[in-house]
């Protein structure tokens, strides 16, 4: 225990020395931190599966529809949920192209296995889910994809960037000078 | 693949266009499904009324040999599958199939159901709930029309027999209907549907390949090549072929090893 102390000690003495120590700490750090957040989006995806197997079986678990209609009032028609469906399909994709283009680090897909879980629920209570299904399913599935590669590129170009950050450490002793954005 | 620019532009694209034209597939599909329904519904109620008002004479003068040669004609039409006259117990009064005839139907049965649900059965439906869907024993999807027979001043009234004026129903018709055109029909829809989404997508996905050989990828591979052999030889050659931007980056390439390969011979003489 007290020989773990002091090995600790000495690092962060050596760290404190060593500037280069403490940068090459963060940069590793990152990389960890990267990984892990490029799984993201498919752990949404593996959630929205899920989501879904619930919607195929009918939402088995919950009281039927009508009872929900009683004490909620009408649902919206099934016309005009397809019409909100089609219109969260294509701003979802707009959206999650554009911070793609703009390379954002935006966290956003477990939000949408949400939006999706509320058009099953909204067709459930119309009494339109059989027929309504795969585009739900559909339009979940292409969002989360797309945001999953989002992720996935992103997560990627940086841990390529940090990793070349490093090896130019390793060399030099000293972090490279950031080029200019000349997309920007 | 997604090391390379083809694979970073078009697996985006792909799951943009697949999804959004699956999404939109399936919603017109559906659309469209619950227009030729409800047309079709609509329909069989209409003939459910012509029928009604087909025995309305023979039912007035209690003929039931004339009820029954208009139902066995009835039946006799393609894609009628079966006609029958309930009684207000729920017995079979007419039927198309002579061994139905005095049979009773438990209200619990589907198609009572709907209006035999609560202790006071409901006495007017709209068109819709009227109709039921099944396969019947010869394997035939049918669409069903059960349509109530209101009790009029002219049947309260009638010498022959008599019915109360406070008895709203005073039987109910149910006639079935082969649903094999309409479902062929929505078959039909549905084939050209996927036909013409997938010759969309097969389309734009094409157009964008070709378009990004065309202008991006054939002339970064010129480029390539042409930076390549620069390298190797050390005569440099000016570059040309070269579209839009890539040519600019390609003379100032020409140029920046132009004034090395300059600087490399000063640096050589000096040294001699």
């Amino acid at each position: 225990m007290e020989q773990a102390d002091n090995n600790k000690t000495a690092t962060i003495d050596h760290a404190t020395k060593d500037p280069s120590v403490s940068i090459r700490h963060g940069l590793t750090e990152e990389i960890k931190r990267l990984r892990r957040f490029s799984n993201r989006g498919l752990w949404a995806l593996s959630l929205f599966l899920f989501v879904s197997t619930l919607a195929w079986r009918d939402f088995w678990f919950l009281p039927p529809a009508e009872k929900f209609v009683a004490s909620l009032g009408a649902p919206p028609t099934p016309l005009m949920i397809n019409l909100v469906l089609i219109l969260y399909t294509f701003s979802a994709i707009i959206l999650s192209l554009s911070r793609m283009m703009a390379g954002l680090r935006h966290s956003s897909s477990f939000c949408h296995v949400g939006y999706v879980l509320v058009f099953y629920l909204f067709y459930y209570f119309a009494e339109a889910l059989p027929d309504n299904y795969w585009a739900v399913f559909g339009a979940g599935f292409t969002i989360l994809c797309m945001e999953s590669y989002r992720i996935w590129t992103y997560c990627n170009d940086n841990i390529i960037k940090k990793t070349e950050q490093l090896a130019y450490l390793d060399r030099t002793g000293r972090l490279p000078v950031e080029e200019p954005d000349f997309s920007e | 693949m997604f090391d390379k620019i083809a694979g970073r532009a078009l697996v985006p694209v792909g799951i943009v266009v697949t999804g959004f034209l699956v999404v939109c597939f399936v919603l017109l599909y559906s659309a469209i499904k619950n227009v030729v329904i409800h047309d079709s519904v609509g329909h069989a109620n209409n003939l459910a009324g012509i029928v009604l008002k087909s025995t309305r004479y023979a039912m007035m003068k209690s003929d039931g040999e004339l009820n029954s040669a208009i139902i066995k004609n009835i039946s006799e039409q393609e894609g009628v599958q079966h006609v029958r006259i309930f009684n207000k117990k729920g017995v079979v009064a007419f039927s198309s199939k002579p061994e139905e005839v005095n049979h009773q139907v438990d209200k619990k049965a589907e198609g009572c159901v709907v209006c035999h649900e609560k202790a006071a059965p409901i006495t007017s439906l709209k068109n819709m709930q009227k109709a039921r869907t099944f396969t019947n024993s010869m394997g035939t999807n049918v669409m069903a029309i059960t349509a109530p027979i209101y009790n009029e001043p002219e049947c309260a009234n009638a010498a022959c027999h008599v019915h109360p004026a406070s008895q709203k129903i005073l039987g109910t018709l149910d006639i079935g209907l082969s649903q094999e055109g309409t479902l062929a029909s929505l078959a039909s829809i549905r084939i050209q549907m996927i036909i013409f989404s997938v010759l969309t997508l097969i389309l734009t996905i094409a157009g964008v390949i070709t378009l990004l050989k065309m202008i991006v990828l054939v002339p970064m591979q010129k480029l390539q090549e042409y930076t390549e052999r620069s390298e190797r030889n050390n005569t440099l050659s000016h570059p040309t072929g070269l579209p839009y931007e890539l040519d600019k980056i390609a003379k100032s390439y020409y140029f920046i090893r132009i004034k090395l390969a300059e600087i490399e011979q000063k640096l050589c003489k000096e040294n001699k």
